[in-house]
């Protein structure tokens, strides 16, 4: 019996089969820079909303970081995608549901804030991670709390927190994969797409592993050199 | 009288040589008798052909029963009960659990194309299904151009949805965006609330998602096809003994009437999902019936 098959590697540079590859790398990018802008951007306000002396703002940024951690990113875009626009009604869900590639809108929007819940974490431990006296000095020098967070907490915080968030900006491209089960044609979705058509899923899975590989180690490489530039000296880094 | 002993003795030898080398011709056929098991790839979701009845927790549908026949006219020939066992196979995993003989056949809907057959063989072609589209009644969809401007959905990975591709390629409509689903419940969804104003699939697919819906009367499928997709079931290569067995199990219950009885049962007026037959594929299964004699099943 055996596994008669025959590998050819053609399929990932042929075509249609190497244009497919590269329109899934350019929606995978997009997504994932897309998405992280959004995750960065919501995670530092939820992360620093969780410290802040106000009650119920502490309260709401707890609820926003336990719903979008504690649901499987898959189940939250499913969410998004076919019930969100009910949100809006009848008649503004018909309109939302015509918007040429919704889904693209939609993975990104949910990718980004399912990180940001993350992030936020992340940035309520660099925040922890500061000294009380580092908070006071700031404080004494006659600045308001806004200003506080703004010019020294929140850069403080980001500096000693790039490390853990290395790990989320390469995450984001990994989970960007699972928008292709709302039809989103990145990367993963166009190596089923070429075993669909050729069935050679074998090399079509081992060309998307390679091409995730190389994103991934460009990421780490970037964030490195972030690293370098902006570590705190006797904090992070020797 | 020594001798004629030793020739008949030698003789005994190469007769029982003879038997067991044509017996060992094909692997699939020595493993059903050894085993008095045939393994059977059903999918889970595929209305009317094979699909899971919540009601019994079984595989069911026409495909079933088909197989049913095979592994009674497999008793026949090996002169005991062949029992079947069930797996689940998808459309990812039908091909592969062929060729690495986890299951010995799949029944169910597959489409026949020409690079499937380049990694497995497959029985003849028992169904003829077409591609269209469901879509609202009240649409006023009647050719294909009607749906150019229009969003159309279709399955990841199906012929359904290359088939789309192929003619928005071709110009020959102008669809305003090709939504890509998951799943064929999916893409209903996608249909009722507004995201695709037509969703394509088998017409036989489309009809049993038509049924299920709380408003039937409410969709329609559409009157063209814009491909023909021929169903077989899918064997292992080279097991050309179990392919004939196949076959003739087809061309017998046509012959027999059996096929038609089944047919009336999934998609008679009276049936689950019902598609009448056209003559050209009531035709094509009567031309298809070689002479075969009663008790074929015998080596």
């Amino acid at each position: 019996m055996g596994l008669a098959y025959n590998f050819d590697w053609g399929v990932l540079w042929r075509q249609p089969y190497g244009t497919w590859l590269l329109q899934g790398i350019w929606l995978t990018l997009k997504i994932g820079f897309l998405g992280w802008i959004i995750a960065l951007f919501t995670g530092i306000v939820i992360g620093t909303l969780r410290v802040t002396p106000w009650r119920w703002l502490r309260f709401l940024a707890a609820a926003y970081t336990e719903v979008f951690r504690n649901i499987p990113f898959l189940v939250q875009l499913f969410f998004w995608y076919y019930a969100g626009p009910m949100i809006f009604g009848q008649y503004l869900g018909r309109q939302i549901n015509q918007i040429t590639g919704l889904n693209f809108y939609v993975a990104i929007f949910a990718l980004g804030l399912y990180t940001a819940s993350r992030v936020a974490e992340h940035m309520r431990a660099g925040f922890a991670s500061i000294g009380r006296d580092q908070y006071q000095a700031v404080l004494s020098t006659g600045m308001t709390h806004a200003q506080m967070y703004r010019h020294v907490i929140i850069p403080y915080a980001l500096r000693i927190i790039i490390p853990p968030l290395t790990t989320e900006f390469l995450t984001i491209f990994k989970n960007s994969s699972i928008a292709m089960t709302i039809g989103v044609a990145e990367i993963t979705f166009m190596s089923y797409r070429i075993d669909a058509d050729t069935f050679h899923g074998l090399e079509a899975t081992t060309g998307a592993m390679a091409i995730y590989l190389l994103l991934g180690l460009t990421v780490v490489k970037l964030m490195n050199m972030l690293e370098a530039r902006f570590k705190i000296p006797g904090l992070i880094g020797r | 009288m020594k001798k004629k002993w030793l020739v008949m003795g030698l003789s005994l030898v190469w007769l029982l040589g003879l038997a067991a080398s044509s017996a060992l011709a094909d692997e699939t056929m020595d493993k059903i008798e050894k085993s008095g098991v045939i393994k059977l790839g059903f999918r889970e979701g595929s209305i009317p052909f094979a699909f899971v009845d919540p009601k019994v927790g079984k595989h069911v549908g026409f495909s079933v029963d088909m197989a049913g026949l095979l592994a009674e006219n497999l008793g026949k020939r090996f002169g005991k009960e062949i029992k079947i066992e069930p797996f689940t196979v998808t459309p990812k995993t039908r091909i592969p659990m062929v060729m690495n003989g986890t299951i010995d056949i799949e029944m169910g809907s597959t489409t026949y194309t020409q690079k499937r057959e380049e990694q497995t063989d497959f029985s003849l072609i028992f169904f003829f299904s077409e591609t269209t589209f469901l879509v609202a009644k009240d649409s006023g969809v009647k050719t294909l151009q009607d749906l150019s401007g229009k969003r159309v959905g279709a399955a990841r990975g199906t012929t359904n949805l290359k088939a789309i591709e192929d003619l928005a390629a071709k110009g020959e409509f102008k669809p305003k965006e090709i939504i890509v689903t998951e799943t064929h419940p999916q893409g209903m969804l996608a249909l009722k609330s507004g995201k695709i104003e037509a969703y394509s699939t088998d017409r036989s697919l489309l009809e049993g998602l038509r049924m299920k819906d709380q408003e039937p009367d409410k969709w329609m499928t559409c009157p063209f096809a814009i491909a023909y997709e021929p169903y077989a079931y899918i064997l292992r290569e080279g097991n050309s003994d179990f392919r004939d067995f196949v076959n003739n199990t087809i061309l017998w219950a046509i012959k027999t009437g059996k096929f038609f009885e089944l047919y009336e049962k999934w998609m008679g007026p009276k049936g689950l999902v019902p598609i009448p037959m056209s003559k050209a594929y009531k035709d094509y299964l009567e031309m298809i019936v070689y002479p075969i004699e009663d008790e074929w099943w015998k080596k």
